[in-house]
């Protein structure tokens, strides 16, 4: 990467079902002012705005970024790329910033889904209307299918997904942002409702509103501040069609190549060679236990065919990195800005400022982003240590 | 300095309820129309920016059908919900950052599936505004009954309006069959109006040297609300091309061509004065009289949300290639292009483009 970016300001409203109190421009607004008060700038510092609002069915509001707009007369632009939308926005600010075109960017990104009778019947309408749409299919029974498919190749059992959404909602316990607060066992996961086989309700995310922003500054910008720098980050885009990636040669459905691809060049402009021993933080997007699960193995945590093994590893307190420190998405899944929540998360570990849910020691946090058909994958690897 | 960033495949297609292609075929076919323009090879492009709306679209992100169709597979891919000016923004700061080498850049919108007026009426609150019956017109309304106070101005406006039709009708990329136009709010009339479409426009953009560079990069922003907007100047367009203009060197005054986004005839004369190609007031005389005005025939020749920036830029392209055909100019060197977005031209993208 040329021109270093740092994360110099974080801002997040709380997450929860819905913000019936504020309207979507003040919830755009709110997270702004957090970041920017956090990063010691106001509005005419910055040089950029992106704001990243995914479908706005969700909203049901059509561009309703543009009822917030602020700071009139600057560059404002809008990205809509499903789950990735937040990891997208952070990176088109990056760009503006890494290419000299700005030394201050502000990045939002708003989830007005509270507004949604029902989430999934509007994600029902993401998939193609004739021939998929009638099934029906959603996002839940979508991740059903890879979950099944994961039990069947590598043989993950429910109480895996069971132990890994009980590790997440204790961590939530930690972050009063969080939208589900709750202590709950793998046998409280497990007596939970089957919302579509292996899912259970509390393996997946809940429906969350809220937003995020982020203050992206150049190397002059952030002098004298303590950043967290974006030390690589990439994105790949997949195939829509979950058939045509049962069997083809690059990966099959659940080796989430795209994650894989981002990785290894996210990794590459960071440095990590040993993701195990080099980053001590995680965040996934992860809105379900098994879509947790598929990232291990592209992240180079372990083999796929280790990955209940690895489950059990980091149960036994093996040192391993911290996986999802906030609780991550089956604890508050604000969908368009989930994937800027996990960076970040990852920014206020990086720079020792994440409260109660502090890791010890964090150089080097990764945050995930995951959307569209798990099609669409980010990493950004955030660490202390400023890119040459 | 910007590492320089150069155009090196174009392609636009206009055209309305092709009954035979999906909305993935159109966007396939112009998208590898540019990148045999380019010439090059698909492994040697690593970045794809794209611009749409779902709710043109018609499906609710609608990228994960559109992007793979758009070169996306396996790539590092981003959509704007935006304008086509603000993807190329976005394409063009991946490559002088160098997080890119090459990128395609594309944008689209189906007029013939999906109502333009309903999309633009739900852009506004909806208890505070919808009511009205607000929609992006109004504001056009608004500006021309301005504009249209003098008797020169409404005479120029008739002359303008002759001579875009007259544009589209010889721009053989202009929608020939088809289309359609909204009911005009008062004062417009049809002619004022855009000519809906199905338009998929895209560029294969470097940073390798070619014939065509993009000398300039400029955007800004407007208000929300029409009672915060200035009516007779459009002044986040002002500020987008005074900032590529400055970057590039050069002043509206003196550019060869100008390919001015406006939803309405009289906002592409607002545009041509807010970018400094016409002075003020003066910018109907020039669509009627300048041949470098809007050479394509603007929104005559066929309209769609998100794709309108990069259709003017492509025009442009051509411009300097020598290659437009009926509507080219002589001797074309510098050529500046504008894109808006909603609503009713909240933000802007100015390119300025020379021959290299």
């Amino acid at each position: 990467m040329s021109g270093p970016v740092g994360v110099i300001g974080v801002g997040q409203t709380a997450y929860k079902r819905a913000h019936t109190e504020l309207s979507s421009a003040d919830m755009i607004w709110a997270a702004a002012e957090l970041a920017l008060r956090d990063a010691d700038l106001d509005v005419s510092a910055v040089d950029v705005i992106v704001v990243g609002v995914a479908p706005d069915a969700l909203a049901g509001e059509n561009g309703v970024e543009k009822t917030a707009i602020f700071g009139a007369g600057k560059p404002y632009v809008r990205v809509n790329t499903g789950g990735v939308t937040g990891s997208s926005a952070t990176f088109a600010g990056a760009s503006y910033i890494a290419s000299g075109r700005a030394r201050v960017a502000l990045v939002i990104a708003l989830e007005r889904m509270g507004q949604a009778t029902t989430s999934q019947q509007v994600f029902n309408t993401i998939f193609d209307p004739v021939y998929e749409k009638d099934f029906p299919l959603t996002t839940i029974t979508m991740a059903a299918m890879r979950a099944s498919m994961l039990m069947r190749v590598y043989g993950y059992s429910e109480r895996d997904w069971a132990e890994i959404a009980s590790r997440n909602h204790r961590h939530a316990l930690k972050n009063p942002l969080a939208h589900i607060r709750r202590d709950l066992s793998p046998e409280d996961v497990l007596a939970s409702p089957l919302l579509a086989w292996p899912i259970h309700r509390y393996e997946a995310c809940p429906m969350s509103e809220g937003a995020c922003a982020l203050v992206l500054a150049s190397a002059d910008a952030a002098a004298g501040r303590d950043p967290a720098w974006i030390q690589g980050m990439a994105s790949t885009s997949d195939s829509y069609a979950m058939g045509d990636r049962f069997h083809r040669p690059e990966g099959t459905l659940v080796d989430l190549l795209s994650l894989q691809r981002s990785a290894t060049r996210a990794y590459a402009d960071a440095g990590v060679t040993d993701p195990r021993r080099q980053i001590q933080v995680v965040e996934l997007y992860s809105p379900f236990s098994s879509a947790e699960a598929m990232t291990y193995p592209a992240l180079g945590f372990c083999a796929a065919e280790d990955g209940p093994r690895f489950v059990q590893e980091q149960l036994s307190g093996a040192p391993l990195p911290v996986f999802n420190p906030s609780g991550g998405p089956q604890t508050a899944n604000p969908v368009s800005a989930t994937a800027m929540v996990r960076i970040a998360e990852c920014a206020l570990q990086v720079r020792g400022a994440a409260g109660e849910r502090q890791v010890d020691g964090v150089e080097r946090a990764v945050a995930t982003g995951q959307g569209g058909a798990t099609q669409f994958s980010t990493v950004c690897v955030l660490g202390a240590e400023r890119p040459a | 300095m910007p590492t320089p960033v150069y155009v090196e495949g174009a392609a636009v297609e206009i055209g309305f309820g092709d009954a035979s292609r999906n909305l993935s075929e159109l966007i396939f076919d112009t998208v590898r129309a540019s990148v045999d323009d380019s010439g090059r090879e698909m492994a040697e492009i690593d970045s794809v920016v794209l611009a749409a709306h779902d709710l043109v679209d018609g499906r609710s992100l609608s990228s994960m059908v559109t992007a793979p169709a758009a070169g996306a597979y396996l790539r590092d891919e981003i959509r704007y919900a935006d304008d086509g000016g603000a993807a190329l923004a976005g394409a063009m700061t991946r490559l002088e950052a160098g997080h890119a080498k090459r990128s395609i850049v594309a944008a689209w919108g189906r007029s013939s599936e999906h109502d333009p007026d309903a999309f633009s009426r739900a852009l506004f609150d909806p208890y505070m505004s919808r009511p009205l019956g607000l929609d992006e017109f109004v504001l056009s309304g608004m500006r021309a009954q301005l504009y249209l106070a003098t008797d020169e101005a409404r005479e120029a406006r008739a002359r303008a309006a002759r001579r875009r039709a007259e544009a589209a009708g010889a721009n053989p990329r202009a929608l020939k069959h088809g289309g359609f136009r909204s009911r005009p709010h008062y004062p417009l009339v049809v002619d004022d109006m855009p000519l809906w479409a199905d338009v998929v426009a895209s560029l294969v953009l470097s940073t390798e040297p070619t014939p065509i560079r993009v000398a300039g990069l400029g955007q800004s922003s407007e208000p929300y609300a029409f009672g915060d907007r200035p009516l007779r100047v459009i002044g986040g367009l002002r500020q987008a091309a005074d900032r590529a203009l400055d970057e590039a060197g050069l002043s509206g005054d003196r550019l060869d061509v100008a390919e001015v986004d406006g939803l309405t005839l009289i906002d592409e004369a607002l545009g041509l004065e807010a970018v400094g190609y016409a002075p003020p007031g003066a910018g109907l005389r020039r669509l009627a009289d300048d041949p470098g005005a809007n050479p394509s025939g603007g929104g005559a020749s066929g309209y769609s949300r998100a794709s309108m920036g990069l259709t003017r830029v492509v025009e442009g392209v051509l411009q300097l290639r020598g290659s437009a055909g009926a509507p080219q100019r002589p001797g074309v060197r510098s050529v500046l292009a504008s894109g808006s977005s909603t609503v009713a031209g909240q933000t802007h993208t100015v390119v300025v483009m020379v021959a290299a």
